[in-house]
């Protein structure tokens, strides 16, 4: 059933953490416990001003003052420190649910499938430790484990080392490259690697494709100092400048399958179940290669230069097929 | 929601707090009425006498919200007056409620949980690793250093799942279309979800198919359209494992079926499908790649992507699959020559 209060509901899990929290600590300041949540100072100050004058009915019906949560007011109106001076009906850290257990469960089964990964003894006792700590069976959604490309490993150890790679990188224009780069982060979309860093010969943050790259080293070179200055976005494909915009047809179902081309501001004109979307890309190289993995799925609509490219592509195979199937025909190899 | 008096309402998480509070420190449960006419934020909107209708409803709302974070909120029949509504008792077994005293996590195992809490950055996977993190943190444990510089991501794009998902825990029976591969329109299934599992980088749907009366698996790309969970439930006969004998099957199958395709040197092809490809059997063949799959049409698609940098030698209907979808991409993409190069009239 989807929730009225989502975020009352949010609100009443911080309420339950923080009391325990604060009983742990006897006194704890106001920034120490922010920090500690990863939360701002006036929540913390809003949810204690709350605390203290919640509790239960109690045998009057009336929330009688010794029915109530108390703080020590003049320590948290002059230091901003808090301290709980009486408690009621919650002295302990709720449980987990069976559905919040699982999802560090299976976050926990994808990481173990990662190289480097602390060792599987600690893996196994976190396991049985989230299935006795929920209120219920945790839910059963898995992560299988799969093979993971050797250089992620060397990538991960460069970034904790601080020292600059170099790889050949083929780009999805198809141009082989060798690259000098600072790795910045590593980062992972599914079964797909991605690194992002500081890349020397283009003076520019970029992201590269782990799968791309053949011959990789790690040198001596420490990062240079103006790597740490970069900031990289949370988005993995930012759209450029150079973008060309096309404009491709598909299902409204299918949108999720394109979600990494689309753009908060893309826009989506819809006709019943069909719907044109405005996409940015830098080139066209990478839309015929999607639009080609979805056959039938997506269509380019717009410029007639983007549908001649994708039709090319697909033929170009066609082709290939053709000769081989023609060459095996007069060699009497069967196929 | 307009309150008829003039005293400030009450903010929902005051409530639902207040809520919270009452039914831990009863031991022997609290009746509806008790709670609506005492209880901090129902009282204030109370009648004595009048109707409580929106009241009500209101309570069992605020009930949802409590059980769903997990929290073991009870309903108690008074005994002799079972099925009388108006006597059922309410309450949180506190012993229920607490984390086990036992359960106590290590610096390194908090950074670790930490991480894995990362992982999901969208849907309902990631706000519940959140919310376990909030009831981690409450512990007051200190971590070690986060990991700097990695940050391994599984992503959730269908929308079926966060429905299946909640579907699971409660063994409810859904419905779904569900398009095969070469069929114009999704035909509708009615299943009850056992387990989903991410398999090298897709997410199945392992369910009990209940016209089949059969185990089934479903690709989650698959379904179109929206997931309607019905008022039934069916019970499996077997209460767990159902995650672990997906995956193993799913494994089992991959491992069984494999592709021989060539690849051209030099392309993007070449180099990203040998760095996945069968070691142990392409020794000696150079270019030809061995390929393991679960799924033809998934693997046909990524193939097609490739264009004419990789050719299928084998299986015939992987090889079939490709051709006939670039013959698709073709016809789609080909405008009719009609003289002056404007684009066809799809209409």
């Amino acid at each position: 059933m989807a929730s009225t209060t989502p975020h009352g509901r949010d609100k009443l899990a911080f309420l339950l953490a923080l009391v325990p929290y604060l009983m742990d600590k006897g006194r704890v300041s106001v920034a120490d416990a922010a920090r500690h949540f990863g939360v701002s100072e006036s929540q913390i100050r809003d949810s204690v001003n709350l605390i203290a004058v919640s509790g239960i009915p109690g045998e009057t019906s009336a929330y009688q003052h010794e029915d109530l949560f108390d703080i020590d007011w003049d320590l948290f109106d002059e230091h901003d420190e808090i301290v709980i001076t009486h408690l009621v009906a919650i002295d302990d850290s709720p449980r987990f649910s069976a559905r919040e257990a699982a999802a560090l469960i299976a976050g926990l089964q994808y990481l173990s499938s990662l190289p480097d990964q602390a060792d599987r003894g600690v893996l196994v006792s976190l396991l049985a430790k989230l299935s006795h700590g929920a209120s219920g069976r945790p839910t059963e959604v898995a992560v299988g484990s799969t093979e993971v490309d050797g250089f992620v490993s060397d990538i991960r150890t460069a970034v904790a080392r601080g020292l600059r790679i170099e790889f050949d990188y083929l780009n999805s224009r198809g141009t082989h490259e060798r690259r000098i780069v600072d790795p910045l982060r590593l980062e992972s979309l599914d079964e797909d690697w991605y690194l992002r860093g500081w890349d020397h010969s283009r003076e520019a943050a970029r992201t590269f494709r782990v799968d791309r790259m053949s011959a990789l080293t790690t040198t001596s070179e420490p990062v240079s100092p103006r790597a740490g200055d970069v900031t990289l976005g949370d988005k993995l494909f930012e759209p450029s400048d150079t973008d060309l915009t096309v404009v491709v047809e598909l299902d409204s179902n299918a949108l999720p399958l394109i979600a990494d081309y689309l753009t908060t501001e893309a826009p989506t004109v819809s006709a019943g179940k069909r719907t044109r979307v405005t996409l940015h890309l830098a080139h066209t190289h990478g839309l015929k290669r999607l639009v080609a993995g979805l056959a039938g799925v997506v269509t380019v609509v717009d410029p007639a230069s983007a549908r001649s490219r994708v039709a090319d592509w697909a033929q170009a195979a066609l082709d290939r097929y053709a000769t081989i199937d023609a060459s095996s025909q007069k060699t009497g190899i069967p196929r | 929601m307009s309150e008829p008096s003039a005293v400030a309402p009450v903010p929902v998480e005051e409530r639902l707090f207040s809520l919270v509070l009452a039914l831990l420190a009863t031991e022997q449960g609290l009746t509806k009425s008790e709670i609506l006419s005492t209880v901090q934020g129902y009282r204030q909107r109370y009648s004595a006498f009048g109707d409580n209708a929106s009241l009500d409803r209101q309570f069992e709302r605020d009930k949802d919200d409590i059980r769903e974070l997990g929290i073991p909120l009870e309903t108690l029949e008074q005994p002799g007056e079972p099925g009388n509504n108006q006597s059922l008792r309410y309450r949180i077994p506190k012993g229920e409620y607490d984390l086990p005293s036992d359960i106590t996590f290590s610096p390194t195992e908090i950074a670790l949980l930490s991480l894995a809490a990362t992982v999901w950055r969208q849907g309902s996977l990631s706000a519940e690793s959140q919310r376990a993190m909030l009831k981690l943190n409450s512990l007051g444990l200190e971590s070690d250093e986060p990991v700097i510089g990695y940050a391994p991501r599984v992503r959730i794009r269908e929308s079926a799942f966060d429905p299946l998902r909640v579907a699971l825990d409660k063994h409810a029976v859904v419905t779904f279309a569900y398009l095969k591969p070469g069929e114009d329109t999704g035909r509708t299934r009615t299943v009850t979800p056992l387990a989903l599992v991410q398999h090298h980088g897709r997410w199945h749907l392992s369910a009990h198919d209940m016209e089949a009366d059969a185990p089934r698996t479903f690709l989650l790309s698959r379904i179109v359209g929206p997931v309607t969970t019905t008022s039934k439930t069916w019970t499996p006969p077997e209460a767990t494992g159902h995650a672990e004998r997906s995956l193993r099957e799913l494994d089992a199958l991959w491992n069984a079926q494999v592709a021989v395709v060539q690849v051209e040197p030099g392309t993007d092809a070449s180099t990203r499908l040998s760095k996945r490809a069968d070691r142990a059997s392409d020794a000696a063949s150079g270019h030809e790649l061995h390929l393991h799959y679960t799924d033809i049409d998934v693997l046909a698609d990524e193939l097609a992507s490739y264009g004419p940098e990789v050719l299928v030698l084998t299986p015939d209907r992987l090889r079939s699959a490709v051709l006939s979808r670039h013959r698709t991409t073709v016809e789609r993409h080909r405008d009719i020559p009609s003289g002056g190069g404007e684009d066809t009239d799809r209409g």
